[in-house]
């Protein structure tokens, strides 16, 4: 699959401006911080790239902006469109309470399924291969749920979702970062 | 009846427009279906399953069901060889599998109407395995025939009648409950020897709408297509999210191991960025039209020259399509940076092809 032009382009674009506004910041910084910054920047454009229109994003940017530290420095890159962490915020917190909601109903629900099925009874065989195979899932799930941003609150569904952008957006990231670390690397070759 | 008919009207609309783009693509058919069902005259004609994802995946999903659910209606015979009657799309497998499956989930999952419809496959147990190929080719409409909205308007309407209560259940139950508020039911269609359970139904939905994001899932990550089994498939995306992770954090050390400081950094890349893209005579004037928005920096100025210069040596780097990639970062750079100016560049590109 090949990403947009338009998303690299946007990234880019907004990468850039993000550096360039902090490194009127600082002047001189060692290595980590350097990286720091960097990445910081790249992830901050890269889930402003999306506007608000995926959890993943939102939930990056307001986890970056809760530590104070990074606090400055994000909304330095976002600058002018500050208006775009207020309402990631809020949003994350009304869907992290509606999630929180839906599983409280989830569970109930459950509870009752399994009462009404313990009087159905599956073969053995079939039920030990069917819960070893659903606790394997689980278990890929609460990982895919550490790596992605703020994937602890989302159901299956928006999971599997949020996934699909975001492997899309990190692969546009890492795109465009090969392609400028070869430019600089080649730029400052005397 | 009135959000029927609402819904109806944008699906007239779309399937218009679709039949008049109609591409074949080798992987993805169907995505690229979903996402020129959504935003027609915003897509580009070599449109990606990004562009899906460009999209909000609740609207996608929402479109999608708005869209399916009245086409996939009625299992009745007359009108499963109407629908035969009136395909004239070359029929892709493919596509076809997967349009069944998502009609199936999209039937399934926002509100159930339980008691009448299952009853009224299990009367007819011939109907009901029609009800399959009545699935896969009462899917193609999703892409071509205005004639069988009128049919699937008839049948929506006849369906209405049968409406149950069943569906509020549902409705505060499901976990796709934005789709839930665009449309006040969903069909379902209960397949023979299956419980037609209220819960069961609903985890029947859950479960299709899961395996339907999966195999989008499998076409995205490289090599996840052969692998079988829902774990399997799972490892491999979270070893691909994670490898691409850890490049983003060693391209990070590197960009800040190769430069003392950030803003040298800008203005080297965007030498070597500008000067890999203009491998023919520009005109000067091009290249402060196409960083305007990057930067307000005049001492950018001076490097309207370097390009030309670096331009005249730098080696004719392919010119290529937006859809390759992984090729080099070089040639990614040139396919993103020359679309960062669209109207400049495109003639600039005419030119060069010339």
């Amino acid at each position: 699959m090949c990403p947009h032009s338009s998303l690299k382009q946007e990234f880019l674009k907004k990468w850039i401006m993000g550096l360039q506004r902090c490194s009127f910041s600082k002047k001189n910084m060692s290595i980590l911080e350097r990286k720091k910054t960097i990445k910081l920047s790249a992830d901050i454009a890269m889930a402003s790239a999306r506007n608000g229109t995926t959890r993943w994003s939102r939930a990056l940017i307001s986890n970056a902006s809760k530590d104070g530290s990074d606090n400055r420095l994000v909304q330095q890159i976002l600058g002018p469109e500050s208006n775009t962490p207020v309402a990631a915020i809020t949003n994350k917190a009304r869907t992290r309470r509606a999630l929180v909601c839906k599983k409280i109903v989830k569970r109930s629900r459950r509870q009752i399924r399994r009462r009404r099925r313990k009087c159905v009874a599956a073969a053995p065989v079939k039920a030990v291969t069917s819960s070893i195979a659903k606790h394997l899932v689980r278990k890929r799930t609460q990982v895919l749920k550490t790596l992605i941003p703020g994937g602890e609150f989302m159901d299956e569904i928006c999971l599997i979702e949020e996934t699909l952008d975001y492997i899309t957006s990190l692969r546009v990231q890492v795109d465009v970062m090969r392609s400028v670390a070869s430019a600089s690397v080649r730029a400052s070759e005397p | 009846m009135e959000s029927n008919a609402g819904t109806t009207e944008p699906r007239s609309n779309l399937t218009a427009s679709d039949g008049a783009q109609v591409t074949a693509l080798e992987s993805l058919h169907f995505t690229d279906e979903i996402h020129r069902l959504i935003s027609a005259p915003v897509t580009d004609s070599s449109t990606s399953f990004m562009a899906l994802l460009e999209l909000p995946p609740p609207q996608a999903v929402e479109l999608l069901h708005s869209s399916d659910s009245p086409k996939l209606l009625a299992t009745s015979s007359p009108n499963v060889e109407d629908f035969k009657g009136s395909f004239h799309f070359p029929s892709n497998t493919g596509l076809i599998e997967r349009d069944a499956r998502f009609s199936g989930e999209a039937n399934n999952s926002n509100g159930k109407r339980n008691s009448p419809e299952p009853k009224d496959l299990s009367a007819n147990p011939e109907k009901a395995v029609k009800s399959e190929p009545a699935e896969t080719e009462s899917s193609q409409p999703l892409v071509s025939d205005p004639a069988l909205e009128k049919r699937s308007i008839k049948r929506k309407d006849r369906e209405n009648k049968v409406k149950g209560s069943t569906k509020k259940s549902k409705t505060a139950a499901n976990e796709s409950s934005e789709d839930a508020e665009k449309l006040p039911y969903v069909h379902v269609r209960a397949r023979r020897g299956q419980a037609t359970d209220s819960h069961s139904l609903a985890e029947r939905a859950r479960r299709e709408k899961i395996n339907a994001r999966m195999k989008l899932l499998q076409e995205l990550v490289p090599g996840c297509n052969k692998i079988s089994g829902t774990a399997l498939v799972l490892d491999e995306i979270i070893n691909h999210a994670q490898s691409l992770q850890q490049q983003v954090e060693f391209l990070s050390m590197r960009l800040a191991a190769v430069n003392p400081r950030i803003d040298v950094n800008l203005d080297s890349i965007l030498t070597s960025e500008s000067g890999s893209l203009m491998d023919s005579n520009l005109p000067s004037l091009v290249m402060p039209v196409m960083w305007p928005e990057v930067q307000g920096n005049g001492h950018r100025q001076q490097y309207l020259h370097q390009w030309h210069v670096d331009a005249l040596h730098q080696p004719v780097w392919g010119r290529e399509e937006v859809c390759n990639n992984y090729i080099t970062p070089e040639n990614s750079l040139l396919t993103y940076d020359s679309s960062t100016n669209s109207e400049t560049l495109h003639a600039n590109q005419l030119k060069m092809e010339l």
